[in-house]
């Protein structure tokens, strides 16, 4: 299981790269979160709609409502032209990251 | 499934009335009815499944700082601002009586110098720094 805090940062990042595969939902994403991860990661749901609300006040993200399901009308998640820009800087941001938290962690018997 | 509204209901309680929170509420309730669907198909108790979702939403503080409920930055906000005036008011107070006596010193006992304005110039900075200081929050930084 991997602590909150430390993933914290990069959030917004790994809801972006599912909603720009396909448009989804709230449920949708938790749960294709857990399950990609082999449950060694579970985002919170209050979690989930607080970055919901960030994104899309960012306009990285829009919503609309898809077709009814069992419960109500879902609400759908799109990616925008300024979110793809956006994951694509932070997709270098981590590998530039990960290079130079690399240099302190490996290497140590 | 009542139960789930009712908590979702308590959750939202605190958030001020808007489109915003309802929809939100709308959609945190969808989610959560559709979550329990899922758990029950997968053999769970409807019960089971309400209270795995209850529990499994995690802590609301979050997502009310984005529907923009602070409580402490709405809450402190006026009576810091308060407080900063009566400092404010104060520092001229004070600086207006202090300067008076140097005033009066000067022109009763060494008339022929003026010196008064050299300690006038040091206490103004009493005031000046007050009215930055409360400027600052009335600006809301």
């Amino acid at each position: 299981m991997i602590r909150s805090d430390i993933i914290r940062g990069h959030l917004d990042s790994i809801i972006l790269r599912l909603i720009l595969e396909k448009d989804r939902y709230g449920y949708d994403i938790s749960k294709e979160i857990a399950h990609r991860t082999n449950q060694r990661f579970e985002i919170k749901e209050a979690t989930l709609y607080a970055v919901f609300q960030r994104l899309e006040k960012k306009e990285l993200i829009e919503s609309y409502f898809g077709s009814e399901s069992k419960g109500g009308k879902r609400k759908y998640y799109r990616i925008t032209t300024l979110g793809k820009a956006y994951f694509k800087e932070t997709v270098a941001e981590w590998e530039e990251l990960k290079d130079v938290i690399n240099i302190f962690m490996e290497g140590l018997d | 499934m009542k139960k789930l509204t009712q908590h979702v209901n308590d959750l939202f309680k605190d958030i001020p009335a808007s489109e915003r929170k309802e929809v939100v509420m709308q959609e945190v309730l969808q989610n959560l009815e559709e979550k329990v669907w899922d758990l029950m198909e997968h053999g769970k108790e409807e019960e089971d499944a309400i209270n795995k979702a209850i529990v499994e939403f995690g802590d609301i503080d979050e997502l009310k700082n984005e529907l923009g409920v602070s409580p402490e930055a709405s809450e402190r906000q006026p009576s810091m601002l308060k407080n900063r005036k009566l400092n404010l008011e104060y520092s001229i107070w004070g600086s207006v009586l202090i300067i008076g006596l140097f005033t009066f010193i000067n022109f009763y006992y060494t008339p022929e110098i003026i010196w008064f304005v050299y300690p006038t110039f040091a206490v103004l900075w009493w005031p000046l720094s007050m009215y930055y200081r409360w400027l600052k929050v009335k600006r809301g930084e």
